[in-house]
């Protein structure tokens, strides 16, 4: 099913773990602050477009990740928080794990033959 | 597939979605905005570079769209496509479980017709749930009452805001213009406020008023149904004003009614309504019984309350009419009648009381029936789950979830229901005319085949609670695995409760099936002990009919036409003998009269005694002999004043007399007296299951202009004459036709056809049933032997012989059906028992009907157990060793 999303499923799954994460550390952040944080962690290496990350986060709602409601900003304007549910916390383990393990897998290959 | 979402999308979830993503992202680019200001931009840039930033606010509100929609519609097509696949794959099995489910659904739904149509289905009528109907008991036919009775309780409108009446729907000829075209249509008797009272509206015209119905004979008007207004005018609005004859009574149509009515009567539709005043002088004269009184009770009275208050006024009312001057035998008969207020919301129905019990009982058998096919489902599912077990465990470790995977097995169960629904709804079309065509038509009258709304939401209904039934624990055992047991290699049979709770389905199966099997076997007994009643006489083929003739015909006409035909009759190739006699053999009527034996004890007041008109060779025709004495001949037919009577008779009234001859009866205290001329057998006139009634058969006196049964005894069978009667009848005259030619022996079938519908439709439900756990059972049997092949080639190598082998595989089969029967017989005698009234000659808990449901059983499981005995026998020991 064509759905206009042009990231692989790869970069979809990064994504997720750097929401998680930043959630994670930070507490309930509404979508602007969890595009600001992430683009500063990334120290600006990562090229992405700030629009992208709201179907990110329905996504991960929609698998019970995380989960949002409205409360009012700094700023004093009502805006959309998003923090962690029990699931999302399982899913960071779960991710990290799968990331250490293709990032060792990823290592073999590239590490000089011996 | 994203045009379709797009417009789902809204309409799912609505504006509110809409304006919070708005919101979000205004949000989100007015801070940005901010950000961008603060870093000393114009208002205008700062503006722009947020947008550019976001990247595409369009475009990132379509994709958030989308995915809002998403995981429903995304993984449901997915577990359909998936299911799709796995069933397509799985041709045997797919087919075995549709069938099997086609087959449950396809008998509930047949059957829930016809249920529906006779005992669920409401009026179309103002507040159905108010009407009541005044049912009277006692005598002189049932249900309806008379005309006086019904004025007296129109008056009680403290009970009642409005009463109506209405005469049986009854068939007559119709002419509709002119007279070339000849037609029959059918006719209800109403009262003026009829249509006020149920709240009917005229579709076109006006509705009948009670100035419409005061005085006898002088309203010749007439309202169509709107059925019959679209079939026969066409829908042509002219119609009002038109007259039409019937009978070749003219009538002005004044109105149509409203579309969907058919009068109150569900066994005939009516498709004309006449004043009752046009019925006749006689209609209100306290002893004409014709009236169907149907009241609407008042909001605050209950049935309760009416019953009282119509005990009272019905005790009154019979005391006012009958309380003198009535003979005592006569008294007896009133006293003994009362009036009972029954719910009328689901319209009168003879029928109803007919195959009402038997349509119970058989919506009990298909819902077993179909619990029966649910299990054989089950039981393939789980064959089929212990086939794919290592992919499922493959699946959890790749990471699917619990739920996703019991979602998935569901929707496979779905598509089995949904596919189940549709072939079950076509065989359910098919099944309903047979049974249709199994009904004479005048009882398949009111049952029509089209699958209409609340049919087919129930069968849709059943579809989805059996799709649960059968799915829902295969799907939660089969996704209860452990990745980390069933991956290991070598694994495949670790598991032990997949072959429990199949045996365990399949003792279900049978004990089920054993309640239908054992119901099948009493329904069959019964029927068969019906028909071996000794009926008194033994040709059954004799044809039995009676003339029709319009009613302009003179009595003088009639009579002299039926002794033209009778003669013409006597001589035609084929026949044999000609009788004629009233009320005729098993017709559903009778005549009674008051009579007293002289000197006799047991008549010292006058009794009631049921008799037939009968002309000469009547028993001859039939094939019954004379035990004493001589039947009448043709001298005797007019005035003579001697009777037959039956051995019913000597035995109550004559003490029994070895001679009876001579004896003399008076009938009604009248002075010239009957003498005894012979003595017949006990022959039941009306059904099979009454018991020897005494009766007295007098020479044929009356005008032959009155419709008497005609006999006719052929040489051949009897339906080769038709035609030939047909000829003879044609040449009486224009318009006289015969009603109902037909042998005794079809006369007799249709007094039992709630005993031939239960024994044909139990038997073949009982099959079913029967055929489906014997396929349950070879299921698991097979399985069984399968898994203990092993075994089996080991015990076979040290020496164990080809029988011992067979008993071994035979043994696990008839085990499982002794726990079914275990099981199932008490249900089924509680059954049994539950049905015992419909039973004939033979007690609920029949020995002959279940020993042969025990024996069948056996033998089924014997059947199921065969092929799969018969590869454990046949096994290579050397083969099965080295595969393990």
């Amino acid at each position: 099913m064509p759905t206009g999303e042009p990231k692989t499923d790869i970069l979809q799954g990064t994504l997720d773990l750097m929401v998680l994460r930043t959630l994670e550390s930070m507490g309930p952040q509404h979508g602007f602050g969890l595009a600001k944080r992430i683009q500063q962690i990334s120290g600006g290496a990562l090229d992405l477009n700030q629009g992208t990350l709201y179907p990110a986060l329905l996504r991960m709602e929609q698998r019970g990740w995380i989960k949002s409601h409205w409360g009012v900003s700094d700023a004093n304007r009502r805006a959309k928080f998003y923090e962690m549910t029990r699931a999302g916390r399982k899913q960071i383990a779960q991710e990290s794990q799968d990331w250490a393990r293709t990032v060792a897998l990823m290592e073999r290959f590239l590490r000089p033959a011996e | 597939m994203r045009t379709l979402l797009h417009c789902l999308m809204p309409l799912v979830r609505g504006r509110r979605a809409e304006r919070e993503l708005d919101l979000e992202v205004d949000f989100h680019l007015s801070m940005q905005e901010q950000e961008f200001r603060l870093q000393g931009m114009s208002a205008e840039a700062a503006r722009a570079a947020a947008l550019r930033e976001f990247g595409g606010v369009a475009r990132t509100k379509e994709t958030y769209r989308e995915r809002r929609g998403l995981p429903w519609f995304e993984t449901t097509a997915r577990d359909i496509r998936y299911a799709l696949r796995g069933l397509a794959r799985n041709r045997g099995f797919t087919a075995a479980a549709v069938l099997s489910l086609a087959l449950g659904i396809g008998a509930n739904t047949a059957i829930f017709s016809l249920f529906h149509t006779l005992m669920m289905r409401r009026l179309p009528v103002k507040d159905p749930q108010k009407l009541v109907l005044m049912y009277r008991t006692g005598g002189w036919g049932r249900g309806y009452a008379s005309y006086p009775l019904y004025l007296e309780i129109q008056k009680r409108t403290d009970l009642f805001d409005g009463v109506l009446a209405r005469a049986g729907v009854d068939r007559v000829r119709f002419d509709a213009a002119g007279g070339d075209r000849l037609e029959t249509v059918w006719r209800e008797f109403v009262t003026g406020n009829y249509f006020a009272v149920l709240g009917i509206r005229p579709a076109l015209g006006r509705l009948f008023t009670d100035d419409d119905n005061r005085t006898p004979g002088a309203h010749p008007l007439a309202i169509i149904s709107y059925d019959f207004w679209q079939r026969c005018f066409a829908g042509d609005p002219s119609v009002v004003g038109r007259t039409v004859k019937l009978d070749a009574q003219p009538l002005t149509v004044i109105g149509v009614a409203a579309p969907g009515f058919h009068g109150i009567g569900v066994d005939r539709a009516a498709e004309l309504w006449e004043p009752a005043m046009m019925k006749g002088d006689s209609i209100t004269q306290p002893g004409a019984n014709w009236a169907w009184i149907v009241a609407r009770r008042r909001p605050e009275k209950s049935r309760a309350q009416i019953q009282a208050a119509i005990d009272v006024l019905y005790e009154q009312h019979r005391n006012s009419v009958w309380g003198v001057n009535v003979n005592a035998a006569f008294r007896k008969i009133v006293m003994a009648q009362r009036l009972e207020v029954k719910d009328a919301g689901l319209g009168i129905s003879l029928l109803r009381e007919q195959f009402g019990g038997a349509l119970g009982v058989l919506m009990a058998a298909v819902v077993l029936v179909l619990l029966v096919a649910c299990a054989n489902v089950a039981n393939l599912l789980l064959a089929r789950n212990a086939a794919r077990e290592k992919e499922i465990a493959l699946r959890f470790s790749l990471g699917a979830t619990r739920s996703r995977l019991i979602r998935q097995a569901l929707t496979e169960c779905l598509l089995l229901a949904v596919a189940g629904a549709a072939f079950g709804i076509a065989f359910a079309l098919l099944g309903e005319s047979a049974i249709l065509r199994f009904l004479p038509a005048a009882s398949a009258n009111p049952f029509r085949i089209s699958p209409n709304a609340p049919v087919l939401a129930f069968s849709i209904a059943i579809s989805l609670l059996s799709a649960l039934l059968f799915g829902l624990a295969p799907a939660l055992r089969s996704t209860a695995v452990d990745p980390a047991i069933h991956l290991r290699p070598g694994s495949t049979r670790v598991r032990t409760w997949q072959p429990t709770m199949r045996r365990l389905l399949v003792v279900t199966q049978v004990a089920f099936s054993v309640v239908l099997v054992a119901l099948a076997g009493l329904f069959s007994r019964s029927l068969s002990e019906l028909r071996a009643v000794n009926l008194g006489f033994h040709n059954q083929s004799v044809v039995v009919f009676s003339l029709d003739f319009p009613n302009g015909w003179k009595p003088e006409a009639r009579h002299s036409a039926y002794e033209r035909f009778l003669d013409r009759v006597q001589h035609l190739p084929g026949g044999a003998l000609v009788s004629y006699g009233s009320p005729g053999p098993f017709r559903g009527g009778s005549a009674s009269r008051t009579m007293r034996v002289p000197g006799s004890a047991v008549t010292a007041e006058p009794v009631w005694i049921n008799f037939q008109s009968i002309a000469p060779h009547f028993f001859e025709t039939i094939g019954s002999p004379v035990l004493a004495g001589r039947e009448f001949n043709l001298s005797d037919t007019g005035s003579a004043q001697i009777a037959l009577v039956n051995q019913a008779f000597v035995r109550q009234f004559l003490g029994g007399d070895p001679n009876p001859l001579n004896r003399v009866i008076s009938f009604d205290d009248s002075k010239p007296v009957s003498h005894i001329a012979g003595i017949v057998s006990d022959i039941p006139h009306n059904a099979l299951r009454e018991k020897p009634v005494p009766t007295v058969y007098l020479p044929y006196s009356k005008g032959l202009g009155d419709g008497p049964d005609i006999l006719l005894r052929t040489n051949g069978p009897g339906t080769a004459v038709l035609p030939a009667l047909r000829r003879e009848v044609s040449q009486l005259g224009p318009q006289v036709t015969f009603t109902e030619p037909r042998t005794i022996r079809q006369r007799i079938d249709e007094t039992i056809l709630e005993d031939r519908l239960l024994a044909t439709l139990g038997g073949f439900f009982g099959a079913l049933a029967l055929l489906l756990a014997a396929i349950g059972l070879y299921g698991v049997v097979a399985y069984g032997t399968v898994r203990r092949m092993g075994e089996i080639g080991i015990r076979v190598a040290l020496g164990a012989r080809r029988g011992t082998v067979v008993w071994m595989v035979l043994r696990d089969a008839l085990l499982l059906v002794a726990v079914g029967l275990a099981i199932g017989l008490p249900f089924a005698m509680a059954a049994a028992r539950a049905v015992g009234s419909m039973l004939f000659g033979i007690r609920p808990v029949d020995p002959a009907a279940f020993l042969l449901t025990g024996t069948v059983l056996a033998v089924a499981g014997v059947g199921a157990a065969l092929l799969p005995a018969r590869r454990a026998a046949t096994v290579d020991p050397a083969r099965v060793l080295r595969h393990e």
